[in-house]
């Protein structure tokens, strides 16, 4: 079964791509709608349509091309992009300002993002209690669908989350792009734990002074979405550090590297998602006998999944998020998405089939609201 | 108190990394077993204990006569975290640091009972930059029972760590924990410069 | 025992695909149930605390909270007592608050919204200062710090 592993066998014919892509359009096509199709609005009825027809163009080529990480990557870097813009409507509409007031937070409808996940769990834990000033369910982003959300995605995908779920990682994705080439080669691989530091910290100081710190102090994208008015030298301190992280480790040290530096080295959530690694049925593996030790695969890594004692055991780290760069980049095809418990080589098509169906299916529903917004936007300005 | 212990449990992974290898083979040497590590752990913990009681009452009283004034108190502690802070950091990224254990010293002793107990005074006493950014916050506090606590949170958070100790051998993959250990030690590091910068500024972190 | 491992794998990552696809359609469901779980709850530092009572005045009502003093561990020390406004509130607050309903004032409360402008006079001595004081879509809110 799947003897002869190379390029051509992971693509697939057109009319068995159209085949492969047939389920997913269903699929996206009744919950985008909710399976209740409204076409009576005109321009919501064409970025429906755009949006349909491009994720779905987006699945149809990782079949035909054979392809995983670039087609991946556009629909995730348009979801970071389109999410900060929505969010940043919605907030213009609603307060004529991207800045919260103090207000705001008192009257506790600030919209719920999974990185403030790690922060409850000591509280809820010990208090039985939630320490976001969010609404539990109902309105924008509730705390309960958020985690439940993450929740589910964390179990199915594992570290997958952080490459086909996290609405924030496009960024560092995106401009890690920029380049051809990295100016700054080699960083030490023991930054990767920084992550764990980082939740640890953020974990008690959170749980001590039960509120969100990474949130109030830290969180790079608060550049992209809202933020706290700046009334004071307080908030002017935390101003200048999230917009200092994001110009850091968000824009400027992934150009310079070709790395996601922000999320391998700040993201509490990530160090979290690591460990759901464990329990995700998906994984990343290597064919040491197509292998020939190039190391091309740990080059191109973003996270630093990947070191040559890896390679040499034909097993990626905890900290791979599946996002195929590697599996696209290696020249001999020996690297390929896996099933937990399936040696390497062994149903490597199915496997590929069963996680991109899974995972961009979670993506594409994930990222098809805020799509849709933007793309309406256009609609409205241009018809 | 939440600060202190907060520094401890950051600052006490590189406190076990520093000491630990000098400590375990005195608790665990000629051992009679179970009960015999648990009394010299024991021992080990209340000499340290002791002795930071009486650290933090002498920097209380210390604190009262150098601190004529609140104002005062605002701007000297500010620096004095920020200068210990900045030691943190730089104690938790210097890349060629090779860890002196002043518990060396005990090698010299030959009394076993008593190995416990020096092991305690002169591990509490290393003057790390983590004690000295507690010794500053201790000489700050308002009353004696609040520098009592600060000194009480840090002796928690660095004691946790000397607790599993008997089992350090049985863990794997002991240096990742001591990476993100030296890292969160890092990361205090820097709550504690925001801390001493926003004193000195004249505000207020936690309400 | 391989044969073991790959069966188990593949039937997990079945589960997964099956799951996945009746995932989004239950989310509504599954959000609702875990509302429901025992922790999903504001924790009264960040909610302000449950009401204690109201007191209806001309054009709006005072609405008094339980005083907050929770902490991680335990109760702390130090908490707050919040104190909102709700309606069409006057450009100047000056109004005198019970908090803990004993018939005796504990504190009164100057605001003035135009300058943002709050402060206070304690009469009770476990009041200390105010710690927030913020307009809201509802009229007005005010944290006053107290101790226990």
């Amino acid at each position: 079964m799947d003897e002869n592993i190379n390029n051509q066998s992971m693509r697939k014919s057109f009319g068995k791509s159209l085949l492969y892509t047939l389920p997913m359009f269903l699929l996206t096509f009744v919950l985008m709608t909710g399976g209740r199709p409204d076409f009576s609005d005109r321009h919501g009825t064409i970025a429906l349509l755009i949006t349909f027809v491009g994720l779905n163009i987006l699945y149809f080529l990782m079949h035909y091309t054979g392809k995983t990480d670039k087609l991946r990557a556009v629909l995730f870097i348009v979801f970071a992009l389109t999410l900060s813009f929505t969010l940043i409507k919605n907030m213009v509409d609603i307060r004529q300002t991207m800045t919260y007031s103090q207000g705001d937070i008192l009257e506790c409808n600030m919209p719920f993002c999974h990185l403030v996940i790690p922060m409850l769990i000591l509280p809820a834990a010990f208090t039985q209690s939630i320490i976001y000033p969010g609404s539990i369910l109902g309105g924008f982003a509730s705390i309960s669908a958020m985690v439940v959300l993450w929740l589910g995605a964390s179990v199915i995908l594992g570290r997958g989350f952080c490459s086909w779920g996290c609405f924030y990682g496009g960024w560092d994705d995106g401009f890690s792009r920029f380049r051809k080439r990295p100016v700054i080669r080699k960083i030490g691989d023991s930054w990767k734990w920084m992550p764990f530091a980082v939740l640890l910290m953020v974990a008690l100081t959170s749980a001590l002074a039960l509120t969100p710190t990474y949130c109030d102090w830290i969180c790079p994208f608060k550049a992209v979405t809202e933020f706290e008015e700046v009334t004071g030298i307080e908030s002017a301190a935390k101003a200048g550090i999230f917009i200092s992280l994001f110009g850091g480790l968000v824009v400027v040290l992934p150009i310079l590297t070709r790395k996601r530096i922000q999320c391998s080295f700040l993201c509490p959530l990530g160090a979290i998602n690591t460990l759901s690694n464990k329990v995700s049925p998906f994984t990343v593996k290597i064919d040491r006998q197509l292998c020939n030790d190039c190391l091309k695969c740990v080059q191109v890594c973003p996270v630093f999944a990947l070191t040559k004692d890896d390679v040499k055991k034909g097993n990626v780290s905890i900290f791979c998020t599946k996002c195929g760069k590697c599996i696209d980049a290696c020249p001999k095809q020996a690297i390929h998405y896996g099933i937990a418990g399936v040696p390497a080589s062994r149903m490597v098509k199915f496997s590929r089939n069963i996680f991109l169906f899974v995972s961009f299916l979670f993506m594409a529903i994930f990222a098809s609201g805020s799509i849709i917004t933007v793309v309406k936007s256009f609609v409205n300005l241009f018809i | 108190m939440p600060e202190s212990f907060i520094l401890g449990l950051s600052s006490g992974s590189s406190c076990l990394l520093t000491c630990g290898m000098v400590i375990f083979p005195y608790l665990m040497a000629r051992s009679a077993g179970t009960r015999r590590i648990i009394t010299d752990l024991s021992l080990f913990l209340l000499t340290r204990f002791l002795v930071y009681f009486l650290l933090a009452t002498l920097s209380f009283y210390f604190g009262k006569a150098i601190f004529t004034s609140p104002v005062f108190r605002n701007y000297i502690s500010g620096i004095l975290y920020i200068i210990f802070s900045g030691m943190l950091i730089w104690y938790a990224i210097r890349r060629s640091r090779k860890p002196g254990c002043p518990a060396r010293i005990v090698e010299t002793v030959n009394n076993r009972k008593l190995v416990p107990v020096l092991l305690g005074i002169v591990n509490s006493l290393g003057f790390c930059p983590a004690l000295l950014l507690i010794l500053t916050k201790s000489s700050a506090e308002g009353t004696i029972v609040q520098s009592y606590l600060a000194f009480l949170g840090f002796f928690a958070g660095t004691a946790l760590y000397f607790i599993p100790l008997p089992l350090a051998g049985k863990i794997r993959k002991k240096k990742v924990f001591e990476t993100i250990g030296v890292m969160a030690t890092g990361l205090a590091g820097i709550i504690f410069m925001i801390k001493g910068i926003t004193s000195l500024t004249g505000g207020f972190i936690y309400g | 025992m391989d044969k073991i491992k790959m069966t188990a794998g593949m039937t997990w990552a079945l589960v997964c695909l099956v799951f996945m696809i009746v995932f989004y359609f239950g989310l509504g469901s599954f959000a609702t149930g875990f509302s429901k779980l025992p922790f999903m709850k504001l924790n009264p530092n960040t909610s302000g605390g449950e009401v204690a009572g109201e007191v209806v005045m001309d054009n709006c009502t005072l609405v008094i909270r339980k005083p907050v003093f929770e902490g991680f561990l335990g109760e702390r020390r130090k908490g707050f007592v919040q104190v909102d406004w709700r309606g069409e509130v006057s450009e100047n607050i000056n109004d005198t608050v019970d908090f803990n309903f004993d018939q005796i004032p504990d504190f009164i409360i100057v605001i003035n919204r135009d300058l943002n402008d709050a402060s206070l006079i304690a009469f009770n001595p476990v009041v200390k200062d105010i710690g927030l004081s913020a307009p809201t879509s509802y009229g007005w809110s005010v944290r006053v710090r107290i101790n226990k």
